[in-house]
């Protein structure tokens, strides 16, 4: 395979991964995307595939094993398709228009600078830390058989806080769960940080001032995107939320309001198609004012992030309650320290019910989820407490 | 140092290890959460501080977070029940 380097690939990018190292030469020797599919595990291999079919004027899809891609059609003309991280029913594809991934890269070309990869190469966010190391002719590090949950699976969080040191990175983006993990297992080793990038979830002040703390030279930003509206604004004051003043005068060409106590925003980077006539767009997301500032409480859908995953309490309580021998049964999520949330079960066993096989049975029921949807702490009670309103109390202590 | 708390997170641990069918090592108080020491991810640890406060009725993570990275950190978080 031959290919022609491509223009968002500078000739100094560096890629390692594990134990390799590959520039330009190495990536076009790699195999190419068949059908338009590329198995998106490896940072490899996608920037791989995404030359290719650049080169050949063909749509891609990356791959993360959420579903078949058998029946996929690539389409006329270089697109790039994304397989989001569905957590309930099947998961979204999303087609991206290439120019435009590339265009909402800012022009970050700092001598020197070393990434680290924590997310799934195949993700939005990964996507997006690849092609800003690549044009900015970085070194980008990768550790293989990332993926998943966002790169907070076992013993991967090891390995990149491993990697991190080896390589002395300068440049980390990467969720709050992410990042209250990468902490933990770095402990108290060596290492400096130039930028220090949150995304994916809120950011929330504990976790901003132990970074501040932990890398006191770093640039710290949290920056906030919606699944509708794409990357909307960075926040780099170190303080959760943003400032009240940008209701009256945003950033960026951008317009953001709080309608029924939910975030609206007009932007020009926004696909036309879901927004009202005005341009307005409803970000699903919970917000308060508070003094000066607008704090992010919640989504409006009752998803809640689990270590960067977006689930619902109520579909997996929705599972739960098919299950055979189980009378009632309620879904909470809790608030964590180190995923942000985490969704516990209360069941009640119906009758003469066997509780290794009722076990067992919402185990199975829960089994094709991601493992940030599964149900942690399960407890077993004799009935569900309801608020006075008759409901199902869902959101748990804070 | 806090024998029960550390017994308490032993037993959970290990709970948690045999539903992932994972064997937990010999735990000592030097034992690291998240650096590969243990067959555990960040969802695992989440659960065992959402177990602890279940089995004590204490959430030493309601002010905000603390640091920890070992076993034996962990236990110095959780008072003694009398």
């Amino acid at each position: 395979m031959i290919v022609r380097r491509p223009d968002w690939l500078h000739p100094a990018f560096r890629l390692i991964e594990g134990e390799d190292i590959l520039g330009w030469p190495e990536l076009a020797a790699l195999p190419g995307p068949v059908d338009g599919v590329v198995h998106a595990n490896r940072a490899s291999r996608v920037l791989a595939a995404l030359a290719t079919a650049e080169a050949a004027g063909q749509g891609l899809l990356l791959a993360r094993g959420a579903a078949d891609p058998e029946g996929w059609q690539p389409g006329q003309g270089f697109t790039v398709t994304l397989e989001s991280s569905g957590t309930t029913g099947m998961p979204k594809r999303l087609c991206h228009d290439f120019a435009r991934l590339c265009g909402r890269l800012r022009g970050v070309t700092e001598d020197g600078a070393r990434w680290l990869l924590t997310y799934d190469p195949g993700a939005f966010a990964g996507l997006q830390v690849m092609l800003t190391a690549a044009a900015a002719g970085a070194l980008l590090v990768a550790v293989p058989g990332n993926g998943g949950s966002g790169g907070t699976g076992a013993g991967t969080v090891a390995a990149l806080a491993q990697a991190a040191r080896r390589h002395a990175v300068t440049h980390v983006s990467g969720t709050p769960s992410f990042w209250r993990a990468f902490l933990m297992a770095l402990g108290d080793a060596d290492l400096s940080l130039a930028a220090v990038t949150l995304g994916g979830e809120a950011a929330d002040q504990p976790l901003l001032d132990r970074l501040a703390e932990r890398f006191p030279h770093a640039r710290l930003r949290h920056i906030y995107a919606s699944t509708e509206a794409g990357a909307l604004f960075a926040v780099s004051d170190g303080r959760a939320g943003f400032p009240a003043a940008w209701l009256d005068d945003a950033p960026d060409g951008l317009a953001l309001r709080i309608v029924d106590g939910v975030l609206e925003v007009r932007s020009p980077r926004a696909a036309p198609a879901m927004a009202d006539k005005e341009g307005w767009l409803s970000t699903g997301d919970l917000v308060e004012r508070q003094g000066n500032r607008v704090l992010f409480t919640g989504r409006l859908d009752g998803l809640v992030n689990v270590g960067g995953v977006k689930v619902s309490p109520e579909a997996v309580e929705r599972r739960l309650l098919s299950v055979d021998g189980v009378a009632d049964a309620m879904v909470v999520a809790v608030a964590s320290p180190i995923t942000g949330h985490l969704l516990t079960a209360t069941i009640v066993m119906a009758p003469g019910a066997d509780e290794s096989a009722v076990r067992a049975g919402l185990r199975a029921a829960t089994a094709d989820l991601p493992p940030a949807a599964r149900p942690r702490a399960l407890s077993f009670a004799d009935h569900i407490p309801l608020s006075p309103a008759g409901k199902k109390s869902r959101k748990g202590p804070e | 140092m806090t024998d029960s708390i550390f017994a308490l997170i032993a037993e959970e641990l290990g709970r948690i290890a045999t539903d992932k069918g994972e064997s937990l090592p010999t735990l000592t108080a030097d034992s690291r959460f998240l650096n590969g020491d243990l067959p555990i991810d960040s969802l695992d640890l989440a659960t065992l501080l959402v177990v602890l406060e279940q089995r004590t009725g204490q959430d030493p993570f309601r002010e905000g977070f603390r640091q920890f990275t070992t076993v034996g950190e962990l236990a110095a978080l959780y008072t003694v029940p009398a």
